[in-house]
């Protein structure tokens, strides 16, 4: 389970996130939408424990990331939205290297890295360093090793980015496996027709406050006031 | 063209510096502090020694400015050796010649501004030490205020232009070699030329002879005694300057003035072939470094099983082997960290070498204690460097990437920590190395007694202590994620500001331990009772500096790793 109380960025004088509260109970596929600079990454490194909130919680799995930040750290899978590797490291020694640092066992980490790869059909180049990587090639290995240890929440921030329409698909697909087991999923995407898709409930975030919270079908009575497209429910939200 | 890219690198400069936000402001004043600071007990030194030396050793003009050229020569090859590891980063890996690449600017232009951006961005501190130096120099000689200005723009500025071209036409040729021979033999015959050259520059002008050969003609000893010098010796660059020195200081600019020509026309005559190499091969050698790096990084070369490969078992925690493996290969697999730790090693082997056979036959306690002064602060100084140029920028270079560690059940001071042992067995090591080897001729001095050798292994813990602690804390502090060149990094405004931190350091010590050393050799040759209880106080603040910049750094830098990412 997800749960934000409360939560605020400033940084200086600009407010990122302003008191944004949120539960996303096991097993939900959340989307998290909003404009450019609308508080979207902002919230999710939060979540990731990349940032620190300015005031506020932030409970992962139970465990508050301020108090108990590596017990809430172990249960979560975090994708940024610029793949970043280290150059000099192949596909595979990153995956292995993540999967140190969530302190498996060197067996478990062979049989995931090996199941991973087959997954997400690496296996041509996961042996090259990441250095000569494409942007897709990059997001793709960035995905595999964050579900390396099997997590309960995942926070992804803006999956598809760069990725052919076969590696889209698998992605979404895994994803949306992912929430079925009864992991956590919180994604944050600027694909509306994605979200639509996956997502079982939405957050619309604009200027950092929540504009919009509800499940699909919330969103499909939503839309009737307008034309029926969830773009225009979008735009007249983030005005 | 030119000058329009130049126009916006400028403007992007300017609001970088004077960017007006409170933190930075701060940061100015604090650098301006130091670099005030320093830039003061540089020209002190500077004019104390050239006062010392002309007048208590009385070694005359010619030996001073024949020393003064051995040391423009290390300059010259420090300058050259790092110029070529620095031009590798920011002519063929820089992201800005790949955006210039796709628009309409020459190969030439393009080679121009990144040329001058590396001479620029990684000379500055030189500059101001090289002139500060020349003041405090010139002072002494009583050079009117003009001449300093001229002497900076006119052979200081053009003998380190000179060392740039070379190391960058130096680059060239390697990467158009490369490709046919591979980038590591190319790097390692390089860096042998190198090596061998600098041990044959020394073992010609072998200092000790020139000393007793000037000696005979003494109190004559401000001739220009030139029938000494090897023969080859008249090419180099470093003696043009030192020569225009001598004749500058002997109040004879005239005769100054040709080796000032000279240095001038070769300096241009250099540029001039940079560019017409750079015309012709500049592209053509960027090309090679795509070919250079997809050779070096197959499939199969990935495949196989390595040294230390992450699929191997380990008894260590999987936390601790993960962070080892992945600064291991990192490093090793980064041609600008081997190849420059390799020079590095080469340096400190020389100066081992040279000092571990130095014969200190006189027993007069100024000469033997200077000696041991001057050798103790190059010492530490090597320790400053490396530390410098491996330990600052350790916290950055983990770059973009961090995430990945900041975002995992990681406790970062186990990261801190592990960077800190790293750094401190490489740093230590090489110290103890330069203790041990630097004290062997002194226990030979003083027949065999050992306290100048413990007090050898004790400085070098504390200092190599010291110096992991500032570099990594303030790297840290300084941490910039975005650079990827770890040169850069290590001469970046934050690293100038803890280098010149770690020599106000240095400095601390040799005032600390020149009173009980004055003291050493004094009851030594003069069969005195020495006091051991003169070491004590010395030893303790000596002890309690060392804790303190450890203490304060070691907060500094864990607190960094708390900041946002």
């Amino acid at each position: 389970m997800i749960e934000l109380r409360h939560v605020t960025k400033k940084f200086g004088s600009f407010t990122a996130v302003d008191d944004l509260s949120l539960v996303i109970p096991d097993g939900e596929f959340f989307g998290f939408l909003g404009p450019n600079g609308a508080g979207k990454t902002t919230t999710i490194k939060m979540m990731a424990g990349l940032f620190s909130p300015t005031s506020g919680e932030i409970i992962l799995s139970g465990f508050n990331t301020a108090t108990q930040p590596i017990e809430a750290k172990m249960t979560v899978a975090y994708i940024p939205d610029q793949p970043f590797l280290y150059d000099k490291l192949t596909g595979r020694e990153f995956m292995y290297f993540v999967g140190g640092l969530f302190k498996m066992r060197k067996k478990e980490i062979r049989e995931k890295v090996e199941e991973l790869i087959e997954h997400f059909e690496i296996g041509d180049w996961v042996d090259k360093r990441t250095e000569d990587y494409s942007q897709g090639m990059r997001q793709r290995t960035t995905i595999a090793a964050a579900l390396i240890h099997e997590p309960k929440v995942m926070i992804i921030d803006e999956p598809m980015v760069g990725l052919d329409p076969k590696s889209a698909k698998i992605v979404r697909e895994t994803l949306k496996q992912k929430s079925r087991e009864g992991i956590v999923v919180f994604m944050s995407t600027h694909s509306l027709p994605v979200a639509e898709e996956l997502c079982d409930r939405i957050g619309i975030i604009n200027h950092g406050r929540l504009a919009f919270v509800g499940t699909r079908s919330d969103l499909a009575a939503y839309k009737q006031k307008f034309d029926g497209k969830f773009e225009s429910v979008f735009l007249e939200l983030t005005k | 063209m030119l000058l329009h890219i130049l126009k916006y690198k400028f403007l992007s400069f300017l609001k970088t510096t004077f960017d007006p936000r409170m933190v930075t402001a701060i940061r100015g004043i604090g650098s301006l502090l130091v670099f005030g600071g320093f830039g003061l007990v540089a020209y002190v030194g500077s004019y104390e020694m050239t006062r010392f030396i002309m007048e208590q050793t009385r070694i005359g003009l010619f030996l001073y400015h024949r020393f003064i050229s051995m040391m423009l020569f290390v300059f010259f090859m420090a300058v050259n050796m790092g110029n070529i590891i620095v031009s590798y980063a920011t002519l063929y890996k820089s992201a800005e010649v790949n955006f210039l690449f796709t628009k309409p600017v020459t190969f030439t232009q393009i080679f121009i501004l990144k040329f001058l951006d590396n001479f620029l961005y990684s000379s500055s501190t030189l500059f101001l030490v090289a002139f500060m130096v020349l003041f405090g120099y010139g002072s002494y000689f009583g050079y009117p205020w003009y001449t300093f200005l001229g002497v900076l723009v006119g052979v200081l500025v053009p003998f380190m232009f000179l060392s740039a071209c070379l190391a960058v036409l130096v680059l060239m040729s390697v990467m158009k070699v490369a490709s046919r021979w591979g980038f590591r033999k190319v790097m390692v015959v390089i860096g042998s030329s190198y090596a061998a050259f600098v041990f044959l520059f020394f073992r010609f002008t072998n200092p000790i002879k020139l000393v007793n050969k000037v000696s005979m003609y003494y109190p004559n000893v401000d001739q220009y005694l030139v029938q000494f010098d090897p023969g080859f010796l008249k090419f180099l660059p470093n003696n043009w300057v030192a020569d225009f020195l001598f004749f500058f200081a002997k109040g004879e600019p005239a005769m100054a003035m040709p080796f000032a020509a000279t240095l001038l026309l070769v300096t241009a005559g250099m540029f001039g072939l940079c560019l017409f190499v750079a015309h012709r091969f500049y592209y053509r050698s960027w090309l090679v470094t795509f070919e250079v790096q997809a050779s070096s990084n197959s499939v199969e070369a990935g495949r196989r099983i390595k040294r230390f490969d992450f699929r191997k078992e380990s008894i260590l925690p999987p936390q601790i082997e993960s962070l080892l493996k992945k600064e291991y290969f990192t490093f090793f697999r980064e041609p600008s960290q081997w190849i420059h730790l390799l020079l590095m090693a080469v340096l400190v082997v020389i100066f081992v070498l040279s000092v571990r056979n130095l014969n200190l036959g006189v027993r007069v306690t100024n000469i033997q204690a200077m000696t041991y002064l001057v050798l103790y602060a190059f010492g530490v100084f090597l320790s400053c460097s490396l530390a410098l140029r491996f330990v600052f920028p350790s916290l950055s270079l983990e770059g973009t990437a961090f995430w990945s560690q900041r975002s995992s059940p990681l406790n970062l001071n186990k990261v801190y920590f592990l960077k800190f042992l790293i750094a401190l067995a490489l740093v230590m090591g090489l110290a103890l190395l330069i203790a041990v080897a630097s004290n062997i001729p002194f226990v030979a001095l003083t027949e065999r007694r050992p306290l100048l050798m413990y007090f050898g292994l004790f400085s070098a813990v504390w200092v190599s202590l010291s110096l992991v602690a500032l570099n990594l804390g303030f790297g840290g502090y300084f941490s910039n994620f975005q650079e990827k060149n770890p040169i850069r990094i290590a001469s970046s405004q934050g690293a100038t500001l803890t280098f010149l931190l770690s020599l106000v350091y240095l400095i601390t010590l040799v005032v600390i331990i020149s009173v009980p050393l004055f003291r050493y050799f004094e009851s030594l040759f003069l069969f005195l009772p020495f006091d051991f209880k003169i070491i004590v106080v010395p030893g303790t603040i000596f002890g309690m500096i060392s804790a303190a910049v450890t203490g304060i750094s070691v907060f500094i830098g864990m607190r960094s790793l708390q900041r946002d990412f």
